[in-house]
């Protein structure tokens, strides 16, 4: 086999220690399998996000009846769960940067903070949830305080927002088994080896951007 | 064993790296050094733009101006997005090829634009 292809199979050699590259790809560069795959996930889990947010759009449109979010929601708080998870997703750069660098100390601190930041905002969400339902808001009804609001105000902000939280779960999930990894040392070997940091990453970053939009679309608007 | 002279080509052994050097941490890769001071740049733009968000529906809260406080919110919401997208994600030193990919979703939108405008002005 000709030096080309054994490193276009990786580094599996072990004598290449710290030094794992990907060959360069015409259209892809340098990124691994992995990032690739990831992206392709993110792509399709955009777009049941866009359907959605879509739906959503067209009950709201269509339904002269419903009430102004700000008027039943916390925008306040929700501002500060935006924010804390703004926060874990630079926190997340930094634990990609710490295992680029093969940093392991710093690669498991900034990666607690990030879970820490995921954990906090799913404590936010069940604490409001619970008050929102406490006010009459559930999945099939929507009463506020003993006022009839549009029914498909509760479904429709449950199931944007329910999609979303269930996403921060297996974000955090997914952190957590990324942690034990980077406890054990296996992604500051140098190399490729902060791969695995990198695409929880960018799921991480997908889970803060698509927030974004939903804290606009059905929090502000 | 050959190790030694193996890796004698290449970049020095990670465990010699201190943190506390950060700012060009792998001489031979120069396109790889650290974006840390982008991400904290990225990072504050996004607080301040959340912050505007924040405020915006109540400056604009009088029906008149609801087309205005959309254009603002949605203007908003796209622009911390793609900040997050192209500096958190990396997707500005992607290859096309991978940004592609990555803008399936927005041609979802580009269409769900079309057939709302379809909608307004018909």
């Amino acid at each position: 086999m000709s030096m080309a292809a054994t490193k276009a199979l990786g580094a599996s050699d072990g004598h290449d220690h710290g030094h794992h590259e990907v060959a360069e790809d015409s259209h892809f560069g340098k990124a691994t399998g992995g990032k690739i795959a990831m992206w392709i996930f993110i792509a399709q889990d955009g777009m049941s996000f866009g359907g959605l947010l879509l739906a959503y759009g067209l009950l709201r449109i269509f339904s002269p009846d419903w009430p102004v979010p700000s008027h039943v929601l916390g925008i306040g708080l929700t501002a500060v769960a935006t924010f804390i998870l703004i926060c874990s997703s630079v926190s997340m750069v930094m634990a990609v940067e710490a295992a680029k660098a093969a940093d392991k100390a710093a690669t498991v601190r900034w990666l607690m903070l990030t879970i820490l930041g995921g954990l906090s905002f799913l404590g936010i969400q069940a604490y409001e949830y619970t008050h929102l339902v406490e006010a009459g808001i559930t999945f099939s009804s929507s009463t506020f305080h003993g006022v009839d609001i549009n029914d498909r105000f509760g479904s429709t902000f449950y199931a944007v927002t329910g999609f979303h939280g269930m996403h921060v779960t297996a974000g955090v999930i997914y952190l957590i088994c990324v942690l034990r990894g980077a406890l054990a040392g296996k992604f500051t070997t140098g190399g490729n080896s902060y791969s695995p940091v990198e695409i929880v990453g960018l799921f991480w970053h997908f889970v803060d951007l698509v927030w974004i939009l939903v804290f606009t679309f059905i929090y502000l608007l | 064993m050959s190790q030694s002279k193996h890796t004698s080509g290449h970049a020095p052994a990670p465990a010699s790296h201190a943190p506390a050097s950060s700012g060009h941490a792998e001489p031979g890769h120069g396109e790889e050094h650290s974006h840390k001071a982008t991400y904290i740049t990225i990072f504050l733009i996004l607080g301040f733009l959340t912050v505007v968000e924040v405020f915006v529906p109540q400056v604009y809260a009088s029906a008149y101006d609801q087309h205005l406080k959309m254009l603002l919110l949605v203007g908003l919401a796209v622009s911390k997005a793609v900040l997050v997208g192209l500096y958190f994600m990396h997707l500005k030193w992607e290859k096309p090829w991978l940004k592609w990919i990555a803008l399936m979703p927005v041609y979802m939108g580009i269409f769900t634009i079309i057939l709302m405008l379809e909608t307004v002005y018909r």
